[in-house]
């Protein structure tokens, strides 16, 4: 047989035409399409250019077409970096250092940036008065940068209505109405609160050169008025001396919330927490609260005195006298207020025993007698001592009293006044409409606001000017001796806003002198002639200049205010007045949204208040007795007449406020806000005098048939119901015992507690994440929730969610009460998923959505989540967040998807949409970066090092996290502390987060006594 | 009325009179045959109401968002979940009626079994509804609660009771339905045989999968009939075993309880018959089969209803008594919280429908009364949903953390859903009774007195 032979190296072969090798096969082999097939598309004919070029013409083409057709105003810059930035690594963060202000106190801050964008804020840990902590406000302050509802550009008034207009035009304008102003001797007002910022202070005093009718007013909601006035009535000082806080083995607060509301927050709970440490249980100190409102000090107190504003004066005299010799002094007032006499000579027993080392404080509230009579008493226990003598605090320029305001409202009635300028100031809402300050304005021709957002001042002003935010701000802030914080943006004006002082430096110097660097150069300018030469540095002023911006702050030599001795006859004409039967008013600070400035920041509005756990309101509280009198319920309204002044407010009720007494917070009601803040609570502004104060005796009170709801993250009980009362006791959430009874047996908790199972323990080798929270540092200020709301993309879910219980925070604090409604005893504990190792939500999901890792998180797999829910029911904790919404469409008409808060995300954190359980995940982002670093550089991961966002924002240092099999980590310390223990513990879902058992500080072995 | 003493020997008749097999035939397909009655179409209009009311809830449940309804954190389940419960509770009396009742040999089961078994699948229709649409991603749960191979390379979690559910569920379904149709078919032949118009001929023609009444079809007919009902048989006791497994397998109080299987399925035969009971009485009264389906009937049905809410109400004792006895601090906690906490109301409707109300059956004269016994039916229907309501919501709501307990108030979607689930189930009702035959026709021949050879001879009676 011929069989032609079989050149066909291969093994597989399509045809026989290709076995024998055929030239037109093999041809065909070569062409993927058969010429007759493809036609004109000749595949030989195509051009040279490979598949790959292919592909990027086209998507080239596609995302050139795409951009094309959309009408994007910014073109040209949707594409980031062309040209990288020099410090920009895309996907790492920068971190920068900077400052920001509220309500006259100074934070210095570590703004995180991702790709130019600032997306956290905490403290800086070089900074010395707060060291790395920052308040609430603070925390959430990233939220206004963002705010969608920010002024945008400027507005002046023409033919009557309030118009956009340049910064060109308003500088021509008003320099031209100044001088006229000028001229004309008429005055010009800047109404401004609190200046921290010597530079500000140097513009504020050009401006005054340039037009000497100029006149500043400075002002706070909640300002310390009195206590600078008493100190100065006592001691003939100026300014009141700072206290060392961790020195006083006493404390006694008097309606002083140092702990929530008042002063520097990060600082105070800083030092006050150094004391209550545990693992030197020796040195814990004794906090003593009297007060009437239930405040955030009050539910920490070791003892709680319940002592009603109005009673105050009397009880600090009672003490006086009982220490000038008159013994019996003090507990003849404990049985006249009723409060426990035992307690009161516990008291005695303890100021005494520790004269020059305790400290007793009075709040910003009370009327300046009672801060005398404070400063009296503090020296003749010799707590003189606790006065902070190296330090103390700088004031640039003094609150201006209210009759200094009263006396302005009547020269702009008259109309020698020219001009106002509002100088990122609201006295439309925070003034007394007694004051007459509003109609006032309307008489001013020239009423100039400047302000981040709009307000009840804007909507009054003719000229209306956005101000940059504190990130996108220059500045430099003194508000102790010796140091010195430092402002820098960390990011460009996001819109045609201006900073407050280049606003005025520029008025001062000429229309045509604006530059964008105004500010800026002037700081420098001021800060190389006058502040550099005075700090001797060694460096040159360059150097110093940007290692002090890198630092944040400046520390030098600078000698403090003396603190001079208290006056024999500081009491004189200072006596304890009845004051009657009538109901006592008392309006302080709040927690949140501040002197209303963060009323549009939905985070701060949706953070419940540490005792009634209300948020979006505020209130009137009272005490369950007296609410039963006047027959009001929660949410009963209430008409509260002081005065002539009157105004409803919904009634709460109170467990642990004074009877008689209705306790109200000012800064809510903004009328004039944004779509979040609008509405929000009652303006209980109008209740103050014009004459100022904030406690109100001989207040009228009655029922109205109106009821409102008050939206609240926890339930109420009748303290008394039986059958609710103590579970948090009885069922091992709470543990709690005293100082003297861990000291005598420190293992005394390990009794207490015993679960045994037969379910093996399932070993975690390598790295195993583990949390502890010591309680005896939590003060329950809800920081660490605001830190994690921005860390992990938390939406606001509104008023009528929270109140259907679908809040979204991951962590929370629950507070217990236990005692009786009149004398509750407080338990606070952060809660949050507390990955347990047998985890009862995992088992239950369908989809295997929420896993176990093998480092000991609970994970959650947001893509595979259909939203059974079944994992929450199963959660003991109910710690697990469901979006029953898209709750950032939901709230608001979906405010929260407006430019630019898109910008506010984490990058690193899924923002999760509709349908979708969520939860606490250990900060799983950290941990993977921090793993990932470890993996570049080829070092074992240890989990040294990693943070997480409740922690880092604490500012008790309460919570610690870490790898629990590193025997070096704290968190190994904590998690087999003596007295650790778990919540739920006999469920033996074997939580990775341990709780450290509150000791409380009082004269018992037993908590319970 | 003289005591009269029970004859045991004597079978109570399972029809009345001796119709013939024609006069059957007649009034079984008269409802099909005859253009519907003005009743009929008013029933439909409301049910189709309630349907369409369930199908704007569903439509803005798709749009917004699961939390349209009052559900929270913490009580997550809310009428999603109680109604899927009840509407699965309510599909056992079908299976039970038509196969153990048959492995048993209850005769008087005849009548009602074919109506049963209907219910039995619209009412797991409903269920099914809330299983998918409960979720707050329903388009992903319907495909990702199966197992299926994929190259995400994600499975279903088999230790989860829901995942449990998904195949309990799809299985009852799916051998309901079978069951069913193999009973349907000889009487699709009659339909076939009976069809005036080419349609009607042809679809019947097609159901009945040629069925031709040859003596061999029957035999493997009664084979097949025989082994679906054994099929059927563990499924009832099954289904609602694990439904009740989602509760008893988690960790919270109230549902953590090993009560729950047997308790579960007393209550859902219990349900399930209260409503067969419902929608019999009614059926019975508008088409005339009185003598078909007779009051004697309805006696025993009524006498099963006594006894499945006796145990029930036993369960709810003891559930009680366990409680303390366990020593369980919290368990009890949740146990008195539901009788006498802010829910008191739900449990006490529950206790007074399903415990207190079924006793009346005791007496035979409230047995055998049509009215009552349609109103002792609905009370238990009640009940039985608010049985789940208090199971789900009540122990929920007050969990082990006192901060976080909260409230479940139900919104105008979750009763919009719940009564659109009711216009389903009616509605499919009313398709059934006027497309198909109510009443097995082929079945309840064998039933009728003298069908069967007897010793006594050709007769009723002895």
């Amino acid at each position: 047989m011929d069989t032609p032979k079989n050149t066909n190296e291969s093994k597989y072969w399509k045809s026989l035409r290709a076995y024998h090798n055929d030239p037109a096969a093999a041809d065909a082999k070569v062409r993927e399409f058969a010429k007759d097939v493809t036609g004109e598309f000749d595949v030989d004919s195509l051009s040279g250019m490979s598949r790959k070029q292919f592909l990027a013409l086209v998507s080239a083409s596609a995302a050139f077409a795409a951009a094309g057709c959309t009408n994007y105003r910014d073109k040209g810059e949707i594409v980031p970096y062309n040209r990288k930035p020099e410090e920009i690594t895309l996907g790492k963060a920068n971190y920068y250092a900077s400052t920001i202000t509220e309500n006259g106190q100074e934070y210095g801050v570590l703004i995180k940036t991702r790709e130019g964008r600032p997306i956290k804020i905490d403290g800086n840990p070089d900074h010395p008065i707060n060291k790395g902590k920052v308040s609430a406000r603070g925390q959430a302050s990233i939220l206004n940068l963002y705010d969608p509802e920010r002024l945008k550009q400027p507005m002046m008034v023409e033919s009557g209505i309030l118009s956009a207009t340049e910064w060109a035009d308003v500088d021509a304008k008003m320099t031209a109405a100044l001088a006229d102003a000028a001229k004309n001797g008429k005055e010009i007002a800047i109404v401004a609160h609190t200046v921290t910022s010597p530079s500000a202070k140097a513009v504020l005093n050009a401006f005054t050169a340039k037009y000497p009718t100029a006149k500043l007013y400075t002002y706070e909601l909640v300002s310390e008025l009195n206590r600078a006035a008493a100190w100065n009535r006592s001691t003939g000082g100026s300014t009141f001396p700072l206290i060392a806080w961790n020195e006083a083995n006493v404390i006694l607060a008097l309606e002083s919330d140092f702990l929530g509301y008042e002063g520097n927050i990060a600082e105070q709970t800083r030092l006050y927490t150094e004391r209550r440490n545990v693992n030197n249980a020796k040195s814990i100190s004794r906090l003593y609260s009297a007060d009437g409102t239930m405040s955030s000090t009050a539910m920490n107190a070791d003892y709680r005195l319940r002592v009603r504003p109005d009673q105050q004066l009397e009880f600090v005299l009672a003490l006086i006298s009982e220490f000038k010799g008159n013994s019996g002094a003090a507990k003849q007032f404990a049985a006249k207020a009723g409060i426990s006499a035992t307690e009161v000579q516990q008291l005695v027993k303890d100021l005494g025993a520790n004269k020059g080392k305790s400290i007793v404080h009075a709040g910003n509230g009370l009327p300046e007698s009672v801060h005398v009579a404070v400063n009296v008493l503090n020296d003749i226990l010799g707590n003189s001592a606790l006065y902070n003598r190296a330090q103390s605090a700088v004031v640039h320029e003094a609150l201006t009293s209210m009759a200094e305001f009263e006396a302005l409202v009547g020269r702009m009635n008259s109309g020698v006044v020219g001009v106002v300028i509002h100088f990122d100031a609201n006295p439309l809402f925070h003034f007394s409409p007694e004051l007459g300050y509003a109609d006032a304005v309307k008489k001013v021709a020239t009423v100039v606001t400047m302000s981040e957002q709009q307000t009840e001042t804007t909507a009054a002003s003719t000229v209306v000017l956005p101000i940059n935010h504190d990130y996108e701000s220059w500045g430099d802030h003194q508000t102790r001796t010796g140091i010195i914080s430092l402002q820098q943006p960390v990011i460009a004006p996001l819109y045609a806003t201006r900073q407050k002082e280049a606003v005025l430096l520029t008025w001062s110097a000429g229309a045509a002198a604006y530059k964008e660097t105004i500010y800026h150069e002037f700081i420098m300018k001021r800060w190389e002639n006058d502040v550099f030469p005075a700090m001797k540095a060694s460096v040159d002023f360059k150097t110093f200049w940007y290692s002090a911006l890198h630092d944040g702050v400046v520390t030098f030599a600078q000698a403090a205010a003396p603190v001079p001795s208290v006056k024999a006859d500081a009491l004189n004409g200072i006596a304890a007045a009845n004051s009657g039967d009538g109901y006592v008013l008392y309006l302080h600070d709040n927690y949140f949204v501040g002197d209303g400035r963060y009323a549009n920041n939905g985070w701060l509005q949706e953070m419940p208040h540490p005792a009634s756990k209300i948020a979006w309101d505020n209130y009137a509280a009272l005490s369950v007795a007296t609410a039963k009198e006047l027959g009001a319920e929660e949410g009963t309204m209430i008409e509260v007449t002081v005065g002539g002044r009157s105004m409803k407010l919904p009634v709460h009720l109170q467990p642990g406020l004074a009877d008689k007494l209705v306790a109200v917070q000012l800064g809510y009601g903004r009328t004039v806000c944004g779509t979040v803040g609008t509405g929000a609570g009652f303006n209980a502004q109008q209740l103050l005098a014009k004459s100022g104060g904030y406690l109100y005796t001989g207040v009228q009170v009655s029922k109205t048939s109106d009821t409102y709801l008050l939206a609240s993250t926890q339930e109420h009980h009748d303290l008394d119901d039986t059958f609710l009362k103590d579970l948090h006791k009885k069922r091992d959430i709470i543990h709690e015992g005293t100082v003297i009874q861990y000291l005598e047996d420190p293992k005394f908790l390990e009794k207490e507690h015993h679960a045994t199972t037969i379910i093996p323990k399932v070993t975690y080798d390598g790295v195993k994440w583990a949390m502890a929270i010591d309680l005896n540092k939590c003060t329950g200020c809800g920081v660490c929730t605001l830190s994690c709301n921005v860390e992990n993309n938390i939406p606001v879910v509104g008023k009528e969610q929270l109140h259907k219980g679908r809040e979204m925070t991951w962590i929370r604090i629950d507070r217990y009460f236990s005692g009786s409604s009149d004398a509750p005893s407080v338990s606070n504990q952060p809660m949050l998923c507390q990955h347990c190792d047998n985890a009862p939500c995992e088992n239950v999901c369908p989809v295997i959505a929420t896993t176990h890792s093998p480092d000991g998180l609970n994970q959650m797999a947001y893509n595979r989540c259909v939203g059974t829910k079944y994992c929450s029911n199963n959660c003991p904790y109910k710690v697990r967040r469901f979006n029953f919404f898209d709750f950032r469409d939901n709230f608001a008409d979906g405010v929260q998807y407006e430019q630019p808060l898109n910008m506010l995300h984490n990058p690193e954190v899924t923002v999760r949409s509709r349908g979708v359980m969520e939860k606490c995940t250990f900060c799983v982002q950290r941990i993977m970066e921090g793993r990932q670093h470890a993996i570049e550089e080829g070092t074992t991961f240890t989990g040294a090092g990693i943070t997480v966002a409740c922690q880092d924002a604490c500012p008790a240092d309460a919570i610690v996290f870490g790898n629990m099999n590193d025997k070096n980590s704290d968190i190994y310390k904590y998690r087999h502390h003596e007295i650790g223990y778990h919540v739920l513990e006999e469920l033996n879902v074997a939580p990775n987060v341990t709780y450290v058992a509150k000791l409380r500080n009082v004269e018992s072995h037993t908590e319970n006594a | 009325m003289s005591s009269t003493v029970l004859d045991y020997s004597k079978e109570i008749p399972v029809v009345e009179g001796v119709p013939s097999a024609s006069q059957l035939d007649e009034t079984i397909v008269k409802p099909i045959n005859d253009f519907p009655q003005r009743n009929w179409f008013i029933g439909l209009a409301i049910t189709g109401t309630m349907l369409g009311i369930g199908g704007l809830s569903l439509a803005w449940l798709l749009y917004k968002g699961v939390g349209i309804w009052g559900i929270n954190q913490p009580v997550a389940w809310g009428f999603d979940v109680v109604n899927f419960v009840f509407w699965v509770g309510i599909g056992h009396a079908g299976t039970l009626i038509s196969a153990i009742l048959f492995l048993l040999r209850q005769k008087w089961r005849t009548g009602i079994a074919r109506f049963a078994e209907a219910m039995t699948l619209f009412a797991v229709l409903c269920a099914v509804q809330f299983v998918i649409f409960h979720t707050g991603r329903p388009w992903l749960a319907m495909a990702w609660l199966f197992p299926y191979p994929n190259q995400h390379g994600v499975w279903v979690n088999f230790t989860s009771p829901l995942e449990w559910d998904v195949f309990a569920v799809n299985t009852y379904f799916t051998v309901s339905a079978v069951f069913w149709y193999i009973g349907l078919i000889p009487d699709f032949a009659s339909l076939r045989d009976r069809a005036t118009t080419t349609i009607k001929k042809t679809i019947f023609a097609v159901l009945s999968l040629g069925w031709r009444f040859s003596n061999r079809h029957w035999q493997h007919y009664e084979r097949a009939y025989l082994i679906m009902a054994g099929f059927a048989t563990p499924l009832v006791l099954s289904v609602h075993t694990i439904v009740s497994f989602d509760f008893a397998v988690s960790i919270i109080p109230g549902w953590h309880t090993t009560i729950f299987p047997p308790y579960f399925v007393a209550g859902a035969i219990f349900s399930g018959f209260a409503m067969v009971q419902n929608v019999l009485i009614i059926t019975r009264k508008a088409f005339k089969f009185e003598h078909l389906i007779t009051m004697d009937t309805i006696e025993k049905m009524n006498k099963i209803m006594l006894v499945t809410g006796t145990m029930v109400g036993y369960a709810y004792i003891m559930e009680f008594f366990i409680a303390w006895y366990s020593g369980n601090a919290t368990e009890l906690f949740v146990f008195i919280n539901r009788a006498t906490g802010p829910y008191w109301w739900a449990y006490w409707t529950m206790m007074t429908c399903n415990l207190i109300a079924p006793q009346l059956f005791w007496s035979k004269k409230v047995r055998t009364s049509l009215l009552a016994s349609f109103i002792l039916a609905i009370f238990v229907n009640i009940g039985m949903w608010f049985e789940r309501f208090v199971i789900i919501v009540t122990s929920l709501h007050r969990d082990f953390l006192p901060s976080s307990w909260g409230m479940f108030v139900p919104t105008m979607w979750d009763f919009g859903l719940l009564i659109g689930s009711f216009g389903l189930f009616f509605t499919l009702v009313l398709l059934f009774v006027k497309f198909l035959p109510a009443i097995a026709m082929a079945e309840i021949k064998a039933v009728v007195p003298g069908a069967q050879p007897s010793h006594h001879g050709n007769g009723a009676s002895h």
